[in-house]
């Protein structure tokens, strides 16, 4: 039991998911708006990489909350799931649905697809093993008042660019990231539901800024592999 | 008018029920779909049958008895609308229509399409009231209650406890029934004292009788006859919210003899 105990109440788990879902798509939105940095340029991109990665302790603060965020997001979801399953037995033999979309049908599918691709992702680009050719460090200069040095840092835009120049990585990530937008579609609104923010004069607007926001995200995200397959970014390497 | 149906028959709760097709030709447009299955009844007693058993009681769209999920929509297409009050002339000649109970673990069918809602009677036995001695009325402008808020209890008091809600949504969540039983004290003065017990008892309720989750379908709100917004789930989830968080615990079964 102990802080599990959320999940006997219906609507705190409700709230888990909203309160995990909201610190998701926060974290998605600084990390699209850091992806977009790659139009800048091979020094934008890695000396942004390397200042993240200079953050050291506070960087490891905000991954703990982030994989808890997603450690409860996904079981309190699962455990919804399954009693929701349970709750409707029987189906009807004719179902005609009026408010329920596509996006909102399909959340645990959607969800489930978005871990697996969450998983490959991290494997590319964080723990970077399943493409090792790609990996490679790069000299850069800094100066200072008195003198000029060579420092070594690791080369993110070149493995973006040598990642998505290969058409099976890029159809993968273009692929992950629309279902994420659907996941979106859904969540974005209905995490503001779950917390008690739907009045009638604004609601329908937040329903469609949701959407707004998720094919926002959708195109800044799909842009980066169509851009570099395309030669228009990374043609130099 | 001529229609087919598909209608679920199922003997008591524990048989296997199926579909049985039934086609009428004698359907007038000015007859309640509850008129037309009546007709059908009829018939189906003078072949000497086993007539379609299904709820009614007001036939006027107020007592909540009528049921029955219409080609796939609680209480069928036409919106804010019973099954008591939808007319045969919003169907065409030759339609075929599909006829099921409402379909919810938390409500088992007890014959036909006859389900059995008790579980609605039990959450408001929870929470559902005010506790107020019976007697004379007070005087009406004792308790001054504006003018929007008395609107909105009205729009949440609208609830005639159906259950189109459960039916409609997928996950058999009865998070709107609910809702608006919540919310129409929460607009009122009447409603503050027990208002934070009250949502944490019926609450409770509501996940002791097996209902699901809601997970924002908003299928409740478009089945619901008196077209309860889903903005009262919302007021219901920040009370709640509230109540936990305050550390209220609900004494409201207790209380009662
Ligand atoms: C990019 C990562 C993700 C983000 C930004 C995200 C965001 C959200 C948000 C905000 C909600 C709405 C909460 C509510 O109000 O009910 C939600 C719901 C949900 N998420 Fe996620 N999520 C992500 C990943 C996942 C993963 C990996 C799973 C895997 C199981 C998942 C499964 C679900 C499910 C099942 C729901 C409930 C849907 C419903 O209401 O029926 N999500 N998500
Ligand atoms: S029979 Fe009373 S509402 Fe339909």
């Amino acid at each position: 039991m102990g802080i599990f105990s959320y999940l006997r109440s219906t609507i705190l788990s409700k709230v888990v998911m909203a309160v995990t879902g909201a610190i998701l798509v926060l974290y998605l939105i600084i990390h699209t708006a850091g992806n977009l940095l790659i139009y800048f340029g091979r020094d934008t991109l890695n000396s942004y990489s390397a200042f993240l990665h200079s953050l050291g302790p506070i960087l490891w603060i905000f991954r703990v909350v982030l994989i808890v965020s997603v450690v409860l997001h996904i079981i309190t979801s699962i455990k919804l799931k399954f009693e929701n399953w349970n709750a409707k037995p029987t189906g009807y033999a004719l179902k005609h649905y009026l408010k329920a979309r596509f996006s909102s049908r399909t959340m645990i599918w959607t969800g489930i697809m978005i871990f697996a691709f969450v998983l490959y992702h991290l494997l590319h680009f964080t723990f970077r093993v399943t493409n090792p050719q790609h990996y490679s460090a790069e000299f850069f200069q800094m100066h200072n008042a008195v003198s000029t040095v060579i420092l070594e840092r690791f080369d993110v835009y070149k493995m973006v660019v040598l990642g998505f120049k290969n058409p099976l990585i890029s159809l993968v990530y273009i692929v992950g990231v629309i279902i994420v937008g659907f996941h979106l579609d859904h969540a974005i609104q209905s995490m503001f539901q779950t917390l008690g923010f739907n009045e009638k004069h604004y609601f329908p607007t937040l329903q469609n800024l949701s959407t707004i926001l998720s094919i926002i995200i959708v195109i800044c995200l799909i842009s980066i592999p169509i851009s570099i397959m395309s030669g228009l970014v990374g043609g130099e390497i | 008018m001529k229609v087919t149906l598909h209608i679920w028959r199922q003997k008591n709760a524990k048989a296997k029920g199926r579909f049985e097709t039934y086609h009428l030709d004698d359907v007038i447009e000015d007859m309640s779909f509850l008129e037309m299955l009546d007709v059908l009844n009829e018939r189906l007693i003078l072949e000497g049958k086993e007539p379609v058993a299904f709820e009614h009681d007001c036939r006027e769209g107020i007592c909540g008895a009528c049921s029955l999920t219409i080609n796939g929509i609680p209480h069928g297409h036409e919106p804010a609308t019973t099954t008591c009050q939808l007319h045969m002339r919003k169907f065409k000649d030759g339609d075929e229509i599909w006829i099921e109970p409402f379909r919810a673990r938390a409500f088992p069918i007890i014959k036909d399409l006859v389900v059995d809602r008790s579980a609605f009677d039990r959450i408001i036995q929870a929470g559902g009231f005010i506790s107020v001695n019976a007697g004379q009325a007070p005087e009406a402008n004792s308790i001054i209650v504006p003018k929007d808020d008395a609107e909105t209890a009205m729009d949440a008091a609208q609830c005639i406890g159906c259950g189109a809600c459960v039916a409609a949504c997928p996950n058999a969540s009865a998070m709107l029934f609910v809702a608006a039983k919540v919310a129409h004290f929460a607009y009122l003065p009447q409603g503050q004292p027990e208002r934070k017990r009250r949502v944490l008892a019926m609450v409770e309720q509501m996940q002791k009788e097996g209902f699901g989750n809601c997970t924002n379908f908003y299928e409740c709100e478009a089945a619901c006859p008196k077209q309860i917004s889903v903005s009262f789930i919302a007021l219901m989830n920040r009370d709640y919210l509230k109540a936990t968080c305050s550390g209220e615990k609900h004494l409201l079964q207790t209380q009662q003899v």
